[in-house]
Order: C-alpha cells, then sequence, then structure tokens
C-alpha cells in the first residue's frame, strides 16, 4: 500500500507543469451520528485538493489551454472547470427534505430538496458568464446524469446576499470580479445513475476505502439522501474537489423489535474490507450521544468527549464499526435541538388564480434573532410586494423586514428573486404572507404530469450571528463575516390551471351523443308506427 | 478549353476519391465473409416512452435491453438510454434501487453501474428526433448524443403504450411512423449509419415500422395493426406488471447469446412464437440489404470490434528505399496494353465492383493512377499551353 502511495506521489511530482502545482491529496472520511429520534445520520466526504493550482482566468478562454494532467483529481470534471473557467461550484442533488426539528443541523449544508448548483464565475473576458453558465450546465448535466440543462434562465438566480463563496476568488491580478449563478430543480429525483459518475471521480471508485460503502441499494433505502460536489479555491493551497454524500438511515426500520443498534453492516451491506491506497487520511468519526453511553465495537482508536475515531488505513480489516446500546428505544418526549428558528413556509388559497405565501418563523431564544431570507420563485408565480405583511402574535408590525432587494419576474424568461433581512423579537412566533397570483402558462409550458403541480424551490433562511458591536455598520460585505449555516424550507407543489388536455376527446363525445340523441329520436319518429293498443280487459287480468 | 479542363480535374479527383473510398472498403472487408456486416462501431438508442409508476414494465424492458446490449460489449458511452420516469427509486418501489423484470426478482437490472443520458421530463420526441438526426445544441454533452457514423450500426428500441403509427412519450405527445421513417433517412443521408436494427414493443408495434423508406434497416415489431401487446407477468410484491411479453421472449433468448455468437437474426426472428407472446410479432427485411440468416445477433446487440493480426513489417519485406505500391506501379508490358481499357472508367467512380483478388485491384488501381496523372497533366499542359498562345492576342 505505502509502495502505490509512493507511486502516486512520484507521478504527482512528475506531472508537475505549468500550472505550478505540486502535489494532489484525497482523503476520505466518514462521519456518523446517532440522532435524537433512533435514526444515523452518515455523511461521506471525499477530499481532494489540487496544491497551488489557480482558477482559470476567463480573458485566457480564447487562447489554448494548457493540458491537464491529474492523477487524483477527477480529470472529466476538471475539464468542465477550466473549459468554462469556473472559480466556485456547488451541486447538490438530495431526496426528501431534511427534518431541521428531528435531526438539527446538517453536515453538509445544501440540504434543499432536489437539484441545486450555484457557480461563481470572474466576468470578463471575450465569452459571458451566461454562455458559460449554460455551457457549465449542461455539462454537469451530461456528467451526472441529472436533467441539470433544464435549469435554464427561466430558474436562474443571482442571489449575491444569501450565498458567499466558500473558499476564495481570485483576481488574476486585473481586477476581475466575480458573479454568482444559482438555480434549483425541486423536482429532480436522485437516483443509482448520478451515483455511478459520482463514484466514477473517486480514484478508488467504490472498490476500496470508504466510498466502498455507498451500495446504492442501501443509500437510496434512506430516509433522506443527497449528494454533492463542492469545488472552490484555497488560495495559495490550491483548488479542492470535495464530494459529499450525506443519508439518514433508520434502524428501528430494519430491527424486528425496538433496537436502534446499527453497524456498517446492517447500514450499508458490508464493512470496509480495504484500504484506498490512494487516500492520505481515511478516518471513520462516530459522534457518541450525551446521555446515554451505547458500546461500540472494535475500541475506537481515539475518542475525545463526544468524538470516536477510528483510523481506517491502520484498522484491523474488515473494519465494520458497530454501536449497541442496552436497552430499548424510547421516542423522546422533547426534541431539543440547537435550531436558532423554526421555519414553516405554507402555500394558502385554494384557487387556481390566486393564492396566500405564508411563512412563520418561530424565535426560540431569549435574544433577538436577524435572518437574510431568500425567496426564489419562477415566473408563475407572482409576488404582490405591496401586500407584504408581518403580524407578530397576531399584531402587524413594520419593523420586522428591512433591506429588501427584489427582482421582478419577467413572464417566460426570468424568475423572481426576493432577499430581504428579517429581525426576529426573542420568543415570538413571526408570520410574513404575501399574496401571490399564479400565473396562466401556455399549452406546451406544461409537464406531462401536468395534473400533478409544480414544484417550488425551497426558501433559504440564513441566521445572521450577532454584529461585532465594533464593526457594526451594516455592509453587506461585512454580512458574509456574520452568516450562519442557511436553513432549507420544504418545497411547495402549486397546482396551476391545466387545460384540459383531453378537450378534443370531450367534444367528440359531447357532440356524438348529441348526434346520436337527435339522431335517434328523430329516426324513431320517422320510422315507428304510433299505434293505440286496446287491452283486453279479460287477457289483462290474465 | 478551360472547362474541359476543369471538368477533366474534376473527374480525376472524383476518381481519386473513389479509389481511396475502394481501400477504405477493402480494409474494413479484407477478411470479412461476403454477408457480413461493415460495421466498425455499434450504438444504442433505447427508449422508454411512458411515465409513471404502473407504467413499470416499461421501465424495465428499456433496462432489460440495456443490460443485454451492454453485456455484449457496448459501453455505456455509445449507448443512449432515455427513461421517461425513475421506477427504481420511485417511492412506491418496495425495493430501491433495483428494477426486476421477472415475478422471482432474480436478476436487478438496474444494479450498480447505469447511466441514463435522458430521464424524466427530458425524454420527449424533440429529443428523441435530435439524437438520431444529431441537430444537438453546441453545448449538449457527448454523453447524450448520437455520434454514430456511416460505419455504425445503430439498435433503436421503443417501448411504450401506442398505436396505429404512433407511439406516445410521456401520455403527452406522439411520435408518428413518418416521423421516425423522415429521421432515419435524414440518418441515412448525413451518414449516420451502417444499419440500423429498429424493435418496437408496444400495441400495434408493426404499423410503426411500415413507413421507413430509407435503404438498411432491419425492423421489428412486437404486434400487428389492430393487436395489442400483452405484459408478461406481475410481481406480487413490486405490485404491477414487471415486463411485457415480446421482450420478455426476446431477453430470455438473448442470455443464450454471447459475445462470439453466430447466431443470425434468422434464429431470433424463429424464436417468435404468437401463442406465447399473444400477439403476432412483425419483421421487416426489404430494406435491408444482407440475407437475415448472414446478420449476426451480435452485428446489432454486440459491441464485437474484429480485431485484424498483421505480421511484423519486416516480414512484409518492405525496404526504406522503395515502398511496396511504388514498387508495383511500375507498369509490366502486358498491363501497358490494359492501360487503354481501364482508363475510361476512370471516370465512372464505382468502388465496390472493383473487387476481385486485391493484388489485381491494386496494381489496377496504381496503373489507374497514373493513367490519369499523365492525361490530367497532358490536358492541362496543352490547356496551359493554349491559354498563354492566346495572351498576347488579347
Amino acid at each position: 500500500m505505502k509502495l502505490t502511495l509512493g507511486w502516486f506521489l512520484l507521478f504527482s511530482t512528475l506531472f508537475n507543469n505549468g500550472y505550478g502545482w505540486s502535489s494532489e491529496i484525497f482523503s476520505e472520511s466518514l462521519k456518523i451520528a446517532p440522532l435524537p429520534d433512533g435514526r444515523v445520520s452518515t455523511t461521506f466526504s471525499f477530499n481532494t485538493v489540487l496544491e497551488g493550482a489557480l482558477p482559470r482566468d476567463p480573458r485566457s478562454l480564447t487562447s489554448q489551454d494548457a493540458s491537464q494532467h491529474y492523477v487524483l483529481f477527477p480529470l472529466t470534471l476538471g475539464q468542465i472547470l477550466r473549459e468554462y473557467a469556473v472559480t466556485e461550484l456547488h451541486l447538490s442533488l438530495n431526496a426528501g427534505n431534511w427534518n431541521y426539528e428531528r435531526w438539527g443541523y446538517p453536515e453538509e449544508k445544501g440540504v434543499g430538496t432536489g437539484a441545486e448548483l450555484l457557480a461563481w464565475m470572474g466576468v470578463e473576458g471575450s465569452e459571458s458568464v451566461d454562455d458559460r453558465w449554460k455551457g457549465l450546465r449542461n455539462a454537469l448535466a451530461g456528467l451526472f446524469c441529472a436533467s441539470l440543462g433544464s435549469l435554464d434562465e427561466q430558474r436562474t438566480t443571482s442571489p449575491d446576499r444569501a450565498f458567499f463563496p466558500q473558499g476564495m476568488l481570485p483576481d488574476w491580478s486585473g481586477n476581475v470580479t466575480h458573479q454568482l449563478r444559482h438555480a434549483s430543480l425541486p423536482s429532480e429525483h436522485v437516483c443509482t445513475e448520478n451515483l455511478t459518475p459520482f463514484l466514477k471521480l473517486l480514484p478508488c471508485k467504490s472498490l476500496s476505502g470508504i466510498s466502498s460503502l455507498l451500495n446504492p441499494h442501501r443509500v437510496f433505502d434512506a430516509d433522506w439522501h443527497g449528494m454533492g460536489v463542492h469545488v472552490s479555491w484555497l488560495g495559495a493551497a490550491g483548488v479542492q474537489v470535495r464530494l459529499t454524500f450525506q443519508s439518514v438511515m433508520d434502524p428501528l426500520r430494519y430491527s424486528r423489535n425496538t433496537s436502534r443498534n446499527w453497524s456498517l453492516r446492517s447500514l450499508f451491506g458490508h464493512g470496509i474490507e480495504r484500504n484506498c491506497p490512494a487516500a492520505s487520511s481515511s478516518v471513520i468519526e462516530v459522534t457518541l450521544p450525551d446521555s446515554e453511553h451505547p458500546s461500540l465495537t472494535p475500541q475506537p482508536q481515539t475518542s475525545s468527549g463526544s468524538k470516536a475515531t477510528y483510523d481506517v488505513l491502520t484498522a484491523e480489516k474488515t473494519l465494520d464499526v458497530a454501536m449497541q446500546w442496552q436497552d430499548g428505544f424510547q421516542y423522546p418526549s422533547i426534541l431539543n435541538n440547537s435550531l436558532p428558528v423554526s421555519v414553516t413556509r405554507t402555500l394558502r388559497g385554494f384557487t387556481q388564480a390566486s393564492g396566500k405565501l405564508s411563512l412563520v418563523l418561530k424565535n426560540r431564544r431569549s435574544t433577538p434573532q436577524e435572518l437574510i431570507y431568500l425567496e426564489t420563485m419562477p415566473w408563475f408565480i407572482q409576488f404582490y410586494l405591496h401586500t407584504l405583511q408581518t403580524r407578530i402574535d397576531g399584531h402587524l408590525r413594520d419593523d420586522i423586514v428591512s433591506h429588501m432587494s427584489y427582482n421582478a419576474a419577467v413572464a417566460h424568461s426570468r424568475p423572481t428573486t426576493f432577499q430581504a433581512e428579517l429581525r426576529l423579537p426573542p420568543n415570538s412566533v413571526t408570520q410574513l404572507t404575501l399574496d401571490v397570483d399564479k400565473a396562466f402558462l401556455r399549452y406546451t409550458e406544461h409537464p406531462p404530469d401536468a395534473q400533478r403541480g409544480w414544484d417550488l424551490p425551497p426558501a433559504v433562511l440564513i441566521p445572521l450571528n450577532p454584529a461585532d458591536p465594533i464593526n457594526s455598520n451594516n455592509s453587506h460585505t461585512y454580512n458574509e463575516y456574520r452568516l450562519g449555516e442557511p436553513i432549507y424550507t420544504s418545497t411547495l407543489l402549486v397546482d396551476v390551471a391545466t387545460p384540459d388536455f383531453s378537450m378534443p376527446y370531450n367534444v367528440i363525445i359531447f357532440t356524438c351523443s348529441l348526434v346520436a340523441f337527435i339522431f335517434g329520436s328523430v329516426f324513431n319518429l320517422l320510422t315507428r308506427k304510433f299505434v293505440v293498443l286496446h287491452l283486453d280487459a279479460n287477457q289483462q287480468n290474465n | 478549353m478551360h472547362l474541359v479542363a476543369f471538368l477533366h480535374v474534376l473527374g480525376f479527383l472524383s476518381s481519386v476519391w473513389a479509389l481511396n473510398t475502394s481501400v477504405v472498403n477493402d480494409f474494413f472487408e479484407r477478411n470479412s465473409a461476403p454477408g457480413a456486416s461493415k460495421h466498425t462501431n455499434n450504438w444504442a438508442v433505447l427508449v422508454c416512452a411512458s411515465r409513471y409508476w404502473f407504467n413499470y414494465r416499461h421501465m424495465a424492458n428499456a433496462l432489460g435491453m440495456y443490460r443485454t446490449v451492454k453485456r455484449l460489449g457496448i459501453p455505456d458511452s455509445n449507448i443512449i438510454l432515455m427513461l421517461a420516469d425513475d421506477a427504481s427509486c420511485n417511492l412506491r418501489n418496495k425495493f430501491p434501487g433495483s428494477v426486476y423484470a421477472n415475478p422471482g426478482r432474480h436478476l436487478d437490472l438496474y444494479g450498480d453501474n447505469i447511466e441514463v443520458d435522458y430521464r424524466g421530463y427530458e425524454v420527449t420526441v424533440e429529443n428523441f428526433i435530435r439524437v438520431l438526426t444529431g441537430r444537438v445544441e453546441p453545448s449538449v454533452p457527448r454523453s447524450k448524443r448520437l455520434l454514430s457514423d456511416e460505419r455504425s450500426n445503430v439498435f433503436v428500441y421503443m417501448t411504450g403504450h401506442g398505436g396505429n403509427e404512433f407511439l406516445k412519450f410521456q401520455d403527452n405527445e406522439e411520435i408518428s411512423a413518418f416521423d421516425i421513417a423522415d429521421a432515419f433517412e435524414q440518418m441515412y443521408q448525413k451518414k449516420r449509419y451502417n444499419e440500423i436494427f429498429f424493435m418496437i414493443d408496444t400495441c400495434q408495434a408493426n404499423s410503426m415500422y411500415s413507413k421507413f423508406y430509407s435503404p438498411n434497416i432491419l425492423a421489428t415489431g412486437s404486434s400487428k395493426v389492430g393487436e395489442n401487446s400483452y405484459s408478461y407477468a406481475n410481481d406480487n410484491d413490486i405490485g404491477v406488471a414487471v415486463i411485457d411479453a415480446f421482450t420478455h421472449y426476446i431477453l430470455e433468448y438473448m442470455e443464450g447469446i454471447n459475445k462470439t455468437s453466430q447466431m443470425s437474426m434468422q434464429d431470433l426472428f424463429n424464436t417468435y412464437n404468437p401463442d406465447k407472446i399473444n400477439s403476432h410479432p412483425g419483421v421487416r427485411s426489404d430494406l435491408f440489404r444482407r440475407p437475415l440468416d448472414q446478420a449476426l445477433i451480435t452485428d446489432f446487440f454486440g459491441g464485437v470490434a474484429q480485431a485484424e493480426v498483421i505480421p511484423p513489417i519486416e516480414d512484409l519485406g518492405i525496404t526504406d528505399d522503395a515502398p511496396p505500391d511504388l514498387g508495383d506501379s511500375l507498369p509490366a508490358p502486358e498491363e501497358a496494353t490494359s492501360l487503354v481499357k481501364v482508363s475510361p472508367s476512370l471516370f465512372s467512380h464505382r468502388p465496390s465492383d472493383i473487387l476481385s483478388s486485391s493484388n489485381v485491384v491494386d496494381k489496377k488501381r496504381t496503373v489507374q493512377m497514373w493513367g490519369g496523372l499523365c492525361l490530367v497533366g497532358g490536358l492541362a499542359a496543352w490547356a496551359f499551353r493554349k491559354s498563354a498562345s492566346r495572351r498576347p492576342n488579347a
């Protein structure tokens, strides 16, 4: 194993060419945390760093790019990043609603239902950001077998107050600014065809190491699952690609009794049998619950506080981490969580022409809570901003919403973007309502299953950490450092007016019935002979 | 005069082109039997045009074909798989990540390694025709394109709900038999295939191939006009029918085929049994130019690359100073006499006709080349002299 790793390092130094990166480092980790409701959250993270690399300067797109030689870094993804000069990229494909109330914050933040794509790209250069964005989403659609090609301009927004890059943005010594593009597709399914190309990006595929646990038949049986691709530039450290896979599994569902014991074998079908030779580190980290003390087998190599860690590279194989509780599971009566606020978003109203968007925010803390609220809606849901009303415990208030920015939708071409800052009083329930109109779609704009309705993308709420009193001038750039972890609301299903797609057949049926009725009556009248029958009274009695 | 010279040059160029294509033809046909296929690569377009869970069997049909062509050697990069709905990760599926095509659930068609190129709302008539004809936007990735050429054998499989001369896509739009026929004609004109094998499993399926008019298409369908196609079996745990009868019996036969199989399409068609299938499958071979008993199943279902082992270069006796084709081209006396006979045929390019033994063909060709070169050179010199002599007068 060591020898193979040595070869990898040797090769990566041999291929040290024009970009000036010196090496590629691959590390993998798996975090397992039992959740209060008896489920188990697992988070895989595969991290490849291309040391010393710099994202492509968009001004160099016209000239030939130097050839790319990677050993561990995924080439197919690297080609896409350089072809479209993408500095930072976040793609997530999730299935199901992340239940913040029960599960708390996720390990990976992007848990909005369906597909979500975020990219920062340099503005300068011959090719516009929008052209490159289009190319990027098509290329990713091909790479990940997802319908990202339909994230067109009707779904693309630039919510630059809600999202900030995780890494750094280079300016290539020429004051190149960056622009954000964001789009989400809540109706996207996630299945094996998305996981297959995902695993192909890893140096060990799903053959060895932690990635061998990603068995599609088990992970897609999870109550919630999602995968993510995160590319960012870490400055001098280079370009980082982080591939993540999260799932929430339910051992109670598999067990015959109320036991929530789990093991790698029971969750994923098998343990880890081989090391991934390309990995410089390979760690399994188990979070131990605070109150109870379940037993862990095998004995963890290091255990500090509430974390127990296993080093897969040195651990004895087959590694099958298991957690066992002494007693059966009692569902907790109170689920306490660390969330600053809880959110419920609904679309009310029963007509197909209008409705009311309602957001209920509950601040459980005894301190005021500031939030950034982002709402992106397809154009066929039109907001009326003047109808925005804020109520606290039933009383109208006008000091809750501030710093609004609103990009109105353009029919058939651009979605709505609504960003605002909310200030929630302590221990309060705030209700925001907005009147919306549902547009009348063209016949051809309806999806094949139009009667099911349209999925609306989730809203995002980003709690702001308390302002630093020294630097409390509320500038937007400063907000970047105050942003907490985002909370994605659930998606909504909206019922827009659908035409009667079978109308031609109905017309035919109605007309035919009418013709048959008239013809039948007339035919009867013309051909029947109406005579008066005299019945014999005696016969009638018989 | 200039015009005549120009025409001669044109004729010469076209004959050189024809000779070059005949070189290519020779290369590919050197070791093949007379009725063998001339393809060098295989492509498959597999379409499940039905949405919704109760159409599970259509997903299973397409996935069964996907498994078969992949097993017989067509790589994922050459398979365009279109699935209109997600059966495997559907919430109604009791077996997540799996699609089964038999009641006992013995074989998982979804497996661990699958690439679905068009899925969900992307499976539309427009996208299907764009894939076939190659008229896609520049940004469409390679995995969503049919990058076939004139040496490609393309297998097109479609399944869904249909009727007389149409197939429904997602209960929303239809593709007609004329649309597919025209798309195939466009493919033929754009040299996007060598041969097409079209298979369709739907009600009144045989009507779907009745409008084809482009050459080298072999077609089969599950039922004749006025007849329904039926499903094969239910699985009680999945709760719906899992596969259609026609596809089931084809896949059952295919399980016995491997990459080196010499079974022909005729053998496949002979297995059709209307009593078992509950409908009358049809075959259309009038556009197909090879006898069906010489068209191998692996010509369409397999990605079989014919490898030719050639002896090492020193065995051929090639020396550096005299390349073999130049050495051969020195015309022997009896060939010099034939030069006169051969040269008229220079301007009628019939590549495939010059096929007797490769040695004679080689010699003939070089003689033609030299003859043509002399003729055109002479003509050009003469035309140049004529124009040069005329110029002072002008």
